[in-house]
């Protein structure tokens, strides 16, 4: 019988799902949609490396790299974020839209590879900030 | 009574006209009441209609040899039969056409039944064959309480025409019978606990899974079409009968609705059985239910 009184207090409490296209608010550190900065990436492709749903893909060339996003395989599981040292990944705290069309919320980016400080520039640096504090002699 | 009327009641009311979209809404109670006990929102007034048509869209999987022509045949078959069963019922009784009998609305109830088993051994696929051999044994298990309960009506009542069963008053011994035909309903139209044929976690749904399209379609039609025949059977026999044609439609409507509630909330309530406790539940409990129902009947009528 306790199962009749489940049934009956789940009818007097109403419903908790909703009519499509209407969605759930989220909470706070909800994973969403993984948004890209541009500016900060700087082409390491470890998001790529990181990601076993193959949503992420890189490709590389001389000068220049692209990366693309497919949400449709995404499993939002953040370890792209995570492992993002450049913090150019971030995930969206809302609800992923809903799409018609397979491919539609796919991002594609192409972008020219950032030139790297030469070796001689970073060790001139080094020497003119001297031997680090504390260090060993 | 004349040709005219007879053909009206099969194809317009009660038959297919008034059948389809009554089989769809009854679909949509089951759904939706479901759905509101488990709290969710549940499927919108008119989606069993769009999942028809949905179905009508899709292409049918390309068969060949004389199983695909009987893969064919069986979904055609069943909607023929269970919407002849539902053309059968006396829900106007005045209004004359064709009276069939207890007999043949039994005979055409079972015929779904009978398709559903026949069109799973002809897909040959193993989850089919599993569920048709689950339906075999649930058809068996089941069909002797009922059977036993009509016997018994029939017997109290002494006649097997429908038309003269609804005008009949209720006796004690009827609403036994009554009662042993709603505890055979569950297994009759695979609600839980009783929905081992059609088991979609085990078994794929068991006969339908290769089914797709039209035929699929077809299917769910003749599901529908079994709901308003076997609700409307214990409405015709649980229903008194009124002066008023349309206070007896009423009553008859509300009756059937009441069943589905009452089935809904039992296929909520209860999680599927296996195949074992199912046979050894109708054999063992649900049995002495009808022997008890034709046993008094044939007391009463030795008695007077």
């Amino acid at each position: 019988m306790n199962i009749l009184a489940m049934l009956w207090s789940n009818l007097r409490r109403g419903v908790s799902t909703f009519r499509f296209p209407e969605r759930p608010a989220v909470g706070e550190g909800y994973r969403g949609l993984v948004c890209f900065n541009s500016e900060l990436c700087t082409g390491c492709a470890i998001c790529r490396f990181r990601c076993t749903a193959r949503a992420i893909t890189f490709t590389s060339a001389k000068n220049e790299f692209t990366w693309s996003y497919d949400p449709g395989q995404c499993t939002f599981c953040g370890r792209c974020v995570e492992g993002c040292k450049a913090h150019a990944l971030v995930q969206d705290g809302a609800c992923p839209p809903v799409y018609l069309n397979i491919g539609e919320l796919r991002h594609v980016y192409t972008m020219k590879r950032k030139v790297p400080p030469s070796k001689s520039a970073t060790t001139i640096k080094i020497a003119a900030l001297g031997p680090p504090e504390g260090g060993a002699e | 009574m004349n040709l005219t009327v007879a053909l009206a009641r099969m194809l317009i009311f009660p038959g297919l006209l008034f059948a389809v979209p009554a089989a769809w809404f009854f679909l949509w109670i089951e759904r939706k009441a479901t759905a509101m006990m488990q709290q969710r929102i549940g499927p919108p007034f008119m989606q069993p209609f769009f999942d028809f048509i949905k179905l009508l869209g899709k292409t049918t999987p390309a068969r060949s040899g004389v199983s695909g022509l009987l893969m064919k045949a069986w979904p055609l078959i069943a909607v023929s039969a269970a919407a002849g069963a539902v053309g059968l019922l006396p829900v106007l009784p005045t209004s004359g056409g064709f009276q069939g009998d207890l007999i043949l609305l039994l005979a055409l109830m079972e015929v779904p039944s009978i398709c559903i088993i026949a069109a799973g051994f002809s897909s040959r696929s193993i989850f089919a064959e599993i569920g048709s051999a689950r339906e075999a044994v649930l058809t068996v298990s089941y069909n002797i309480v009922f059977l036993l309960a009509i016997v018994s009506i029939a017997a109290a009542q002494h006649t097997f025409r429908l038309e003269a069963l609804a005008q009949l008053p209720s006796t004690p011994l009827r609403w036994l019978g009554v009662a042993a035909i709603l505890v055979c309903l569950p297994a009759k139209l695979h609600i839980n606990p009783f929905s081992l044929p059609n088991a979609e976690q085990e078994i794929y749904s068991g006969p339908m899974i290769e089914y797709a399209g039209p035929e699929l379609a077809l299917w769910e039609l003749s599901h529908g079409l079994e709901w308003v025949a076997v609700t409307g059977l214990v409405a015709t026999l649980a229903v008194p009968h009124l002066p008023a044609w349309w206070l007896d439609a009423l009553l008859f409507i509300a009756c059937s609705f009441g069943v589905v509630l009452l089935l809904s909330v039992l296929g909520a309530a209860t999680a599927r059985l296996a195949v074992d406790t199912t046979a050894r539940f109708y054999w063992r409990c649900t049995l002495l239910f009808g022997v008890l129902a034709i046993s008094s009947t044939l007391l009463m009528r030795l008695r007077s």
